[in-house]
């Protein structure tokens, strides 16, 4: 009777499991990929936004926040540490379908134009810090440190012939800056495109490692802000008597 | 929708003798349920393929009437499912949530995951592929009218299904979960309140689009506002594990019992 039993139990929690995932899955892509859309959406979407000032730092930034609310859920309920790696793949799953639908199929632009960032590398990265050290605080450190400062040559391959520098009637720009102006973007004008503000625009110098550094040191702030916000709402013994 | 709301209602919610029929998860209804939703949505999306750049392009032109044909029928259609499935699963509520069989309420503990995975499937619609086609949209023709064939789909579709299917789950577990009967769960109420919560901003976005602000920037302040309703499903995770906990406490019982019988 106690194998009866536990094959009985066994069917139900795989049943349990089978559903609970599915939602997990739904909820966690779509509420990734709405809450980057309408934070730092143009730095995703344009090969002309992936600048060396703003694009390593905004997005990756703000894609810590719900990777790393959740994870406290994850590891101290569960011990489960790939919640990083589990939500960015089923971020990127949906950036790309969406990519190929609505920005290469229905907008008409190329997807060389509109190709998403990687950030798988940076996501297991911080899920092995988790694995290895065993410590939120160490992984905050380590993992996020890693994770802020890897964007960028993460994305290298892809991102190095669009930031080659061209002479355009007289005028120096990038590739990518040249796209921009073919493909013409009516509700985007130049004037509001964030890239690259500052007091001295360049091809060279520290420009990239220096932000490197500082979204590292972002994202390890927001990787500890995210986890304790992440463990206050998900707390399921609260229950409210009145609303 | 219809297809989500009648089949949501059916999804394991026989008062059955404890013992006398297998628990388990109807997967044929379960599945039924998102690819009925996964095919009206994707019906609405290749119709805004075909007709956004065609009869799509200016409200006050007479061939838009065909997107207004179909705002207008969103807007009776929505409202009064929305208003019919609360009346339902109030009409049929648990009338003696103390003394619900475990067998019951862990059926419907299925029902109110799916519920929920019916919620969150709308997030991806709502998120990326019809959010996104928004964002598209307003690169290629300017913004420069009240209705926009991706605002009817977005905000007069996709909004308040995610209000039904939200507002659905939680009507779902105060009448028919026996520890949600005289109390409220913190994150299942956060998870679920995304979508009433972004409101206000969706009114700022509207005026502020109209006054201040023409250019379609989409990581812009005026947009921040909406994020809470991707911020709020960081709650699901709080559901989730006190669906774990209750079910284990469930499948523990229901197991003991059905082995017991030989079901």
């Amino acid at each position: 009777m106690a194998d009866d039993q536990s094959a009985i139990a066994k069917r139900l929690e795989t049943q349990i499991d089978i559903i609970l995932i599915t939602a997990i899955v739904f909820a966690i892509a779509g509420a990734t990929a709405f809450v980057m859309a309408v934070t730092m959406g143009d730095w995703e979407y344009w090969v002309d936004w992936k600048d060396r000032r703003f694009w390593p730092l905004v997005p990756i930034g703000m894609l810590m926040v719900i990777p790393a609310a959740l994870s406290s859920t994850f590891w101290v309920k569960f011990r489960l540490p790939f919640a990083f790696t589990a939500i960015v793949l089923c971020y990127s799953a949906v950036r790309w379908l969406s990519t190929y639908l609505n920005f290469h199929i229905f907008g008409g632009f190329p997807i060389s134009f509109v190709w998403p960032s990687v950030y798988i590398p940076m996501a297991i990265l911080v899920d092995c810090s988790l694995l290895i050290t065993r410590s939120v605080f160490l992984t905050g450190l380590t993992g996020a440190f890693l994770w802020g400062a890897l964007i960028y040559p993460a994305n290298w391959p892809m991102l190095a012939a669009f930031h080659e520098p061209i002479n355009y009637n007289g005028e120096m720009l990038t590739a990518a800056d040249l796209l921009g102006y073919e493909y013409i973007r009516t509700s985007l004008p130049e004037y509001i495109r964030v890239v690259e503000r500052s007091i001295l625009r360049t091809f060279g110098d520290a420009v990239t490692p220096l932000t490197a550094v500082f979204a590292g040191f972002l994202c390890t702030v927001v990787f500890y802000l995210s986890w304790i916000i992440g463990a206050i709402v998900n707390d399921h013994r609260r229950w409210l008597k009145k609303v | 929708m219809s297809t989500t709301t009648a089949e949501l209602s059916v999804l394991n919610e026989e008062k059955t003798v404890a013992g006398a029929q297998r628990a388990g998860v109807n997967f044929t209804i379960y599945l039924s349920l998102l690819a009925g939703l996964i095919i009206v949505y994707s019906l609405h999306r290749l119709f805004l393929h075909a007709n956004a750049h065609t009869v799509g392009l200016d409200y006050f032109e007479p061939e838009f009437q065909v997107w207004m044909n179909l705002f207008y029928v969103q807007i009776v259609v929505l409202p009064t499912l929305m208003a019919g499935i609360a009346y339902y699963l109030w009409r049929t509520r648990e009338l003696n949530p103390d003394n619900v069989a475990p067998e019951v309420e862990l059926s419907r503990y299925f029902s109110f995951i799916a519920w929920l995975s019916c919620y969150t499937l709308i997030v991806i619609f709502a998120g990326a592929v019809h959010g996104e086609a928004d964002a598209a949209w307003h690169q290629v023709v300017i913004r420069d009218t009240d209705f926009t064939p991706t605002h009817v789909g977005l905000f007069y579709l996709l909004m308040p299904a995610l209000i039904i299917t939200g507002g659905g789950s939680y009507i779902f577990a105060k009448t028919r979960l026996p520890m949600h009967a005289k109390q409220h769960l913190l994150p299942l109420g956060v998870a679920i309140g995304g979508p009433i919560l972004i409101m206000p901003n969706v009114g700022l976005n509207e005026w502020g689009h109209t006054f201040f602000y023409a250019e379609e920037m989409f990581g812009t302040p005026i947009h921040y506002g909406f994020a809470i309703l991707g911020l709020a499903l960081i709650a699901l995770g709080g559901v989730v594990v006190h669906i774990v906990h209750r079910c284990k406490e469930l499948v523990d019982i229901v197991s003991e019992r059905e082995a017991r019988q030989g079901v």
